[in-house]
């Protein structure tokens, strides 16, 4: 088979898995289980926006959860406060997400490497502590509760969260429409510019691209995605919260999309998927199971400076080639 | 007379107490293939830096055409048909070969689609292909630039400016680091872009800086020490001392003068 052939084939059980989620997984686990893959699509989601500017803009934010925050209280604020049905809110927290990513983009993406990341990081403080005080409109520590809004409804049929697989089906559904968009943005001319920029921004400029317009699109994109990923999240817990707003928040995603591998598409799900899981099955047995995160954290990076969708693409790139100059691919490609 | 295609008025550069380009006065006519050369430290990069935009003069201004290019973005200087390469080889290195020319070939001449794939643009793959084959490059197309040797990414580069039409082309040293045979093929190159190109070229090396050259610009310590063709700048004895007086450039000197 030809790598693009089993790439396929992988794509399609992927995808018939995710599909038959709401039915395998209750038969052979519990409906729990359910909910925690939805969760995991949200999650990489989030991710994405780690990667989308990390991996094809070169630009590592540390505040990717202040976008998450405000697509929460967008649909937290819009149902509870403003009593707001579901599309509104929804529109609402992706909207304020990605106003939010304007205009701290504006000030941020003038820096690149460790000042932009400190900057990130000091913007989502900045927020963080403005809703944990801001008691009247977030609730403060507590967040806010709602009641959930149905998503749509014809004549007497109603069709909500509440009924588990249909939120399973619009996460996975939201989910992969936003997927899909990056996937048609990163190969498009402006994907190719974001790449170019990444690799070699003073090159960039001097062949004529607007380093900096560039940069501010690739963040509130990467706002969009991680608005629309909060917004999903407060759905589905039927809250909002500061605590999502923290930068460890922001952190655990850059280490996600990291270990998942940076600058692929998939990146992000593989270790968002691989984190989740080792939290889930090993929480409940044994509280420090954040040793076991960094330990493999620290293993990816040093092993696999792509990532584990980067060890795959060198693999199924190399079994086509014969062995002498897969290696010189191989040291290649490892350069920085 | 048309307007020259490059003029400094008074252009000066200070980095702290360094003063890199000095009150450069400089009248570049189009239509000829022009090379600045001087010791290390004479401030020729430093020049292509004002021109280019990746530094904001001290003083000074930068005519294009007639127009006042000073203070300008990198990007929006590159727009105006300005563009340049720079003295230490630098290309995209984790794109391909192809998707180089192809970004190259879009920042100049496309609003950068969102959402449309990029290998649809059929103008440009073609473009592309051409440029391509006029560099040799077709059977790397789809290497890494990263992956490259230097002669190849110094094709790259030269396919990189054939590629963005430019109307004036800054090579900063572009045969440094090639053996022989590859600094043949870039001045060959380099001449027939010539043709149809107002080139400025800063070039340490003397046999293809005289080869080549219609009009040479002496540098010094951020100022003009002379200028004129090759014959005036070999027999100038301020630049024998300055610049040309090292026992190895002797018999370039020679060479040229007799040339």
């Amino acid at each position: 088979m030809t790598a693009r052939n089993i790439e396929r084939a992988l794509f399609a059980a992927f995808a018939a898995f995710m599909l038959s989620v709401p039915w395998t997984i209750p038969a052979l686990l519990s409906g729990f289980w359910v909910n925690l893959v939805a969760e995991i699509l949200i999650w990489s989601l989030f991710a994405a926006s780690v990667n989308l500017l990390f991996g094809y803009v070169g630009l590592l934010s540390f505040g990717q959860a202040l976008y998450f925050g405000f697509g929460m209280y967008g649909v937290g604020i819009g149902i509870d406060q403003l009593g707001l049905t579901f599309w509104p809110a929804f529109g609402l927290g992706i909207v304020a997400a990605m106003a939010m990513a304007l205009v701290s983009g504006v000030l941020a993406v003038r820096l690149t490497w460790h000042y932009f990341a400190i900057i990130t990081v000091v913007f989502s403080l900045i927020f963080y502590f403005l809703a944990v005080s801001m008691k009247w409109l977030t609730g403060g520590d507590d967040g806010i509760n709602f009641s959930m809004p149905p998503t749509f409804t014809f004549g007497k049929s109603i069709w909500s969260f509440t009924d588990q697989t249909f939120q399973y089906f619009f996460i996975l559904a939201t989910v992969a429409l936003c997927f899909y968009l990056m996937h048609r943005v990163v190969r498009s001319p402006l994907g190719k510019a974001f790449l170019a920029i990444r690799d070699n921004d003073v090159r960039a400029s001097l062949i004529g691209l607007n380093v900096y317009l560039l940069r501010l699109v690739a963040f509130v994109m990467a706002g969009f995605l991680a608005g629309v990923a909060g917004a999903l999240f407060a759905f589905f817990g039927r809250y909002a919260s500061a605590t999502y707003m923290f930068y460890q928040v922001s952190g655990e995603a850059v280490v996600w999309a990291i270990v998942g591998g940076a600058g692929m598409l998939f990146g992000p799900i593989i270790g968002t998927s691989v984190f989740i899981l080792i939290r889930e099955l090993v929480s409940t047995h044994w509280e420090h199971h954040a040793l076991i995160v960094g330990f493999v954290a620290i293993l990816v990076v040093r092993l696999a400076p792509k990532g584990l969708a980067g060890l795959w693409a060198d693999w199924l790139e190399n079994r086509e080639k014969p062995p002498a100059e897969a290696i010189t691919v191989n040291t290649l490609r490892t350069e920085p | 007379m048309s307007a020259p295609i490059l003029e400094t008025r008074s252009l000066t550069k200070r980095f702290g107490g360094l003063t890199a380009v000095d009150n450069l006065s400089l009248t570049l006519p189009s239509g000829r293939l022009h090379a600045i050369i001087g010791p290390n430290g004479a401030g020729k990069t430093t020049l292509f830096n004002l021109v280019s935009g990746l530094l904001t003069p001290s003083a000074g201004r930068v005519l294009f055409r007639g127009k006042d290019i000073t203070g300008l973005k990198p990007h929006e200087i590159s727009r105006l048909g300005i563009k340049r390469t720079l003295q230490i080889k630098s290309v995209f290195n984790q794109l391909s070969v192809a998707d180089n020319l192809w970004i190259t070939w879009a920042a100049s001449n496309r609003v950068l689609h969102p959402f449309r794939a990029a290998a649809d643009d059929r103008d440009a793959r073609q473009r592309v292909e051409r440029t391509l084959e006029q560099t040799g490059l077709t059977a790397l197309a789809r290497r890494p630039a990263g992956t490259l040797s230097y002669g190849d990414v110094a094709l790259l580069e030269i396919g990189m400016a054939l590629i963005s039409d430019p109307q004036l082309l800054l090579l900063d040293e572009p045969t440094c680091g090639m053996s022989p045979a590859e600094t043949d093929r870039a001045v060959q190159k380099i001449r027939d872009m010539a043709k149809n190109i107002d080139i400025i070229i800063i070039e340490h090396d003397m046999p293809v800086v005289f080869e080549i050259a219609d009009d040479i610009t002496v540098m010094a310590q951020g100022a003009v020490l002379a200028s004129g063709n090759a014959e005036e700048i070999a027999a100038d004895e301020r630049v024998r001392e300055a610049y040309l007086g090292r026992p190895e450039d002797e018999d370039y000197v020679e060479e040229a003068a007799h040339a």
